[in-house]
């Protein structure tokens, strides 16, 4: 075969950010994994709840401060793997970009609540890497042709949407190891 | 000045509010949640004004004291790093010209199609015995096995089948683990993908693989196939060398045979050897507890055991329960009874037959072929028998199962050739067929107990470029000889002893076998017809056994059938009797014996 070695920028890592919310509230899953998708680091933040105060203290702006502040940043930051993307489950997070000098994607989902379609500014593309439409934030915009290029560079059989799953899971079977209760 | 909120709450009546909101819920063992900046807990605090006022009763009976929340959010976080390999396995540069043998390039499609039914996804999972929670997430967290193959990263020859992704994902996160699935569906293929993915993931770095030695070459191959970035060795050479390899290499995948192993059992049982991860191949050959074989493998120091055999049970239950002494060995309790062991060791055995991995597989034909002997061999037979017979009977109570082995034995070479003259009704039959399947350009093989018969058919067969392949022949001499017989048009019959041939050998090329006598084990016939009946076949499968009318085969096969039901039973979790072997009653019924020994009496 002609192509046998791989890209440098394949050689590096890719960050998977998930949040979602459950009944303790809005919890992060941060998973490194190499270019192909093997997993090298991994990080749970614990779950926060906003009070009511903090509703009306941060308004509209609640959802992209939870997501990329508070959970995204904090995880990312204390992950010593530093990647060269990193993927985000919900449009709130892809503020996490003001924050690092990386460059963040979103998942455009089909089950993003009305909170995620809010939020406005988005840039649409999609990708061979990715069984869903990517987004990126619009003030970010220029961030698509060098995430093309870390895309290009991917092994083929990633598909960007897919660690999530297992995020998912670990989240799950972290609840059910009894994470929770640890906190007693 | 300082204020105790919560105090203030509890001592105004309102309870733990700001408790139950803006605090995080979950603590994580390694890292507490940060200490919230003094400005964090905000109390609209109206008892501030009349903390001063002297009356502590106002202060208690306060109903303006609320504490509504914290202003600052704050979130605590728990880290696991995954293990990675001591260097990243990188396959050596292939050399100029040579073919891109199988690299599979796959085009993924630029735009999801929605209306693309979803793949299930095959994942590994934790075993239910895994309770830490950082061990589970190293099997959670482990990209989809039906992805890892189809990229640029972990080349294969050709894309697993599903099933076989299912057996990677078994063995990956089992410490104990049988792999017994029916012979023909890939097992070492399965293997060698799960250690590449153990070696990748760096949960494995040191490995022994035990096979026999015919397979060892084979093995060699399959590795060079399935995982070409793995570095291994053999044992090979004198006892110094042999010694720098137990005790002094670093090659992270070690392969000897089963005879080496016995020899060099001071150096296995070290325990500064230790390995990761040791595989058995064949691994009915420690089948027997008390066995040099069994002790020496049992000794080694490892972490995991994985046994691959397509037959765990030959004779009865009691060779499950010896694998396990070394596959697990304390979760068969002592005394197990025999219907119990299906429950207690269905999570460490996968066993798939080929209609349940492969329901498209070609199908395969078993032709039980009743032959009449030639004149001359029924002379010769019913002399033998009646000889035998009163010579057993003379015995009285001195005789045993071997004299009525060896009286089995002299029958079924009859069954075979006259002693006389030659004859064989079997070899008339067998040549007839032979036309056949060389006139359709197929190839076949010949499986017989014995070498002397090989030799003669071979002569017979020279026509049909028939080749021999049995324990004769040098080590060397054989792998040229099956590639000779796999790429020679000419040749359309191997000849071969199920001692040497029934195991581990792919002759998925082939369409026809015939066994010429047959074996006393229905699991070593199965082996050898799944030498033909494998993954790769692409058209059915002809098994013609042989058996001689109204002579001992007839009972012998009678036996086998019932043996084969057994072992089909017990594997597929029902309950079973405790005797599978022929017993010395079934052996002794095979003739008409008065005489008995004392015991059996």
């Amino acid at each position: 075969m002609s192509d046998r070695s791989l890209p440098a920028a394949a050689t590096g890592h890719l960050g998977f950010l998930a949040v979602v919310s459950d009944a303790g509230g809005w919890l992060g899953g941060y998973l490194v994994t190499n270019s192909w998708g093997r997993p090298v680091e991994f990080r749970l933040s614990t779950a926060v709840q906003p009070n009511r105060v903090q509703h009306a203290l941060y308004g509209p702006t609640l959802a992209e401060y939870l997501h990329a502040d508070l959970i995204g940043k904090t995880l990312v930051e204390k992950t010593p793997t530093k990647p060269d993307l990193v993927v985000v489950n919900t449009p709130p997070a892809l503020a996490l970009r003001g924050r690092i000098d990386v460059p963040v994607v979103g998942l455009k989902l089909a089950d993003a609540g009305a909170e995620s379609q809010a939020a406005g500014g988005l840039v649409t593309f999609t990708h061979p890497r990715a069984s869903v439409p990517l987004l990126l934030a619009a003030r970010f915009a220029a961030d698509e042709a060098a995430v093309r290029g870390l895309l290009d560079a991917l092994d083929p059989a990633l598909d960007l949407a897919e660690p999530f799953a297992r995020i998912l899971a670990a989240v799950a079977e972290h609840r059910r190891s009894g994470g929770a209760a640890r906190a007693a | 000045m300082p204020l105790d909120v919560n105090a203030l709450g509890r001592a105004a009546g309102v309870g733990d509010v700001n408790k139950a909101q803006g605090q995080p819920s979950l603590c994580p063992a390694s890292e507490p949640p940060e200490a919230p900046p003094e400005i964090g807990t905000l109390a609209i605090d109206l008892a501030l004004s009349v903390d001063a006022r002297p009356s502590p009763r106002l202060l208690t009976d306060s109903p303006w004291v609320r504490t509504v929340g914290g202003l600052a959010l704050t979130v605590g976080t728990e880290g696991w790093k995954f293990p990675a390999p001591p260097v990243e396995y990188a396959r050596p540069p292939r050399p100029a010209g040579e073919p891109a043998e199988g690299r599979r390039v796959v085009a993924l499609p630029a735009l999801p199609d929605p209306t693309a039914e979803a793949k299930a996804r095959v994942r590994t999972r934790p075993t239910a015995d895994t309770v830490h929670f950082k061990d589970r997430l190293l099997y959670l967290l482990q990209p989809p096995l039906d992805g890892l193959f189809d990229g640029r990263q972990l080349e294969v020859p050709f894309e697993p089948f599903p099933y076989q992704l299912e057996g990677i994902a078994f063995l990956m996160p089992r410490h104990g683990a049988l792999l017994a699935d029916e012979m023909g569906l890939g097992k070492t293929a399965q293997t060698i993908l799960a250690l590449r993915l153990l070696f990748h993931q760096g949960v494995v770095r040191r490995c022994l693989l035990i096979a026999p030695k015919p397979l060892i070459h084979n093995w060699s191959r399959e590795l060079k196939m399935w995982a070409p970035e793995l570095p291994f060795e053999t044992f090979d050479g004198n006892a110094d060398g042999r010694r720098t390899t137990w005790l002094t290499s670093n090659c992270p995948l070690k392969l000897i045979n089963y005879e080496t192993l016995t020899r060099d059992a001071e150096w296995a049982n070290d325990p500064k050897v230790f390995f990761d991860v040791v595989v058995v191949d064949e691994a009915q050959r420690i089948k027997t507890r008390d066995s040099k074989t069994a002790q020496v493998v049992r000794g080694i120091h490892r972490d995991r055991s994985w046994a691959l055999t397509g037959t765990p049970i030959e004779n009865s239950h009691e060779d499950l329960v010896n694998l396990f002494e070394f596959i697990d060995k304390g979760r068969i309790p002592h005394d197990t009874p025999p219907k119990r062991l299906a429950a207690l060791t269905s999570d460490c055995i996968l066993r798939r037959t080929k209609e349940l991995a492969q329901p498209d597989m070609p199908a395969k034909t078993v032709v039980d072929l009743e032959i009449e002997l030639t004149p001359a061999q029924k002379v010769a037979y019913q002399r033998a028998e009646d000889d035998g017979v009163i010579q057993l009977n003379a015995l009285g109570e001195t005789i045993t199962v071997q004299h009525v082995f060896q009286l089995v034995m002299r029958l079924k070479q009859i069954c075979n050739f006259d002693p006389l003259t030659g004859e064989s009704a079997k070899l008339e039959r067998l040549v007839s067929d032979m036309e056949e399947v060389a006139a359709s350009g197929r190839k076949a093989i010949v499986f017989s107990q014995w070498v002397e018969p090989l030799e003669v058919l071979a002569k017979h067969l020279a026509r049909f470029g028939a080749v021999q392949y049995h324990g004769k022949l040098p080590q060397a001499a054989r792998t040229p000889i099956l590639d000779r017989f796999k790429s020679d048009p000419d040749q359309h019959v191997i000849l071969m002893s199920y001692g040497t041939g029934s195991v581990g050998l792919n002759l998925q090329y082939t369409n026809y076998v015939f066994l010429f006598d047959r074996w006393w084990n229905p699991a070593i016939e199965d082996q050898a017809i799944n030498r033909a009946h494998r993954i790769g076949q692409k058209n059915p499968v002809t098994v013609t056994r042989f058996q001689s009318a109204n002579t001992v085969e007839k009972r012998v096969a009678d036996i086998l059938e019932a043996k084969r039901k057994i072992f089909n039973d017990l594997l597929a979790e029902q309950d079973k009797p405790a005797q599978m072997g022929l017993s010395e009653e079934e052996v002794f019924g095979l003739f008409d014996i008065k005489a008995r020994p004392k015991r059996a009496a």
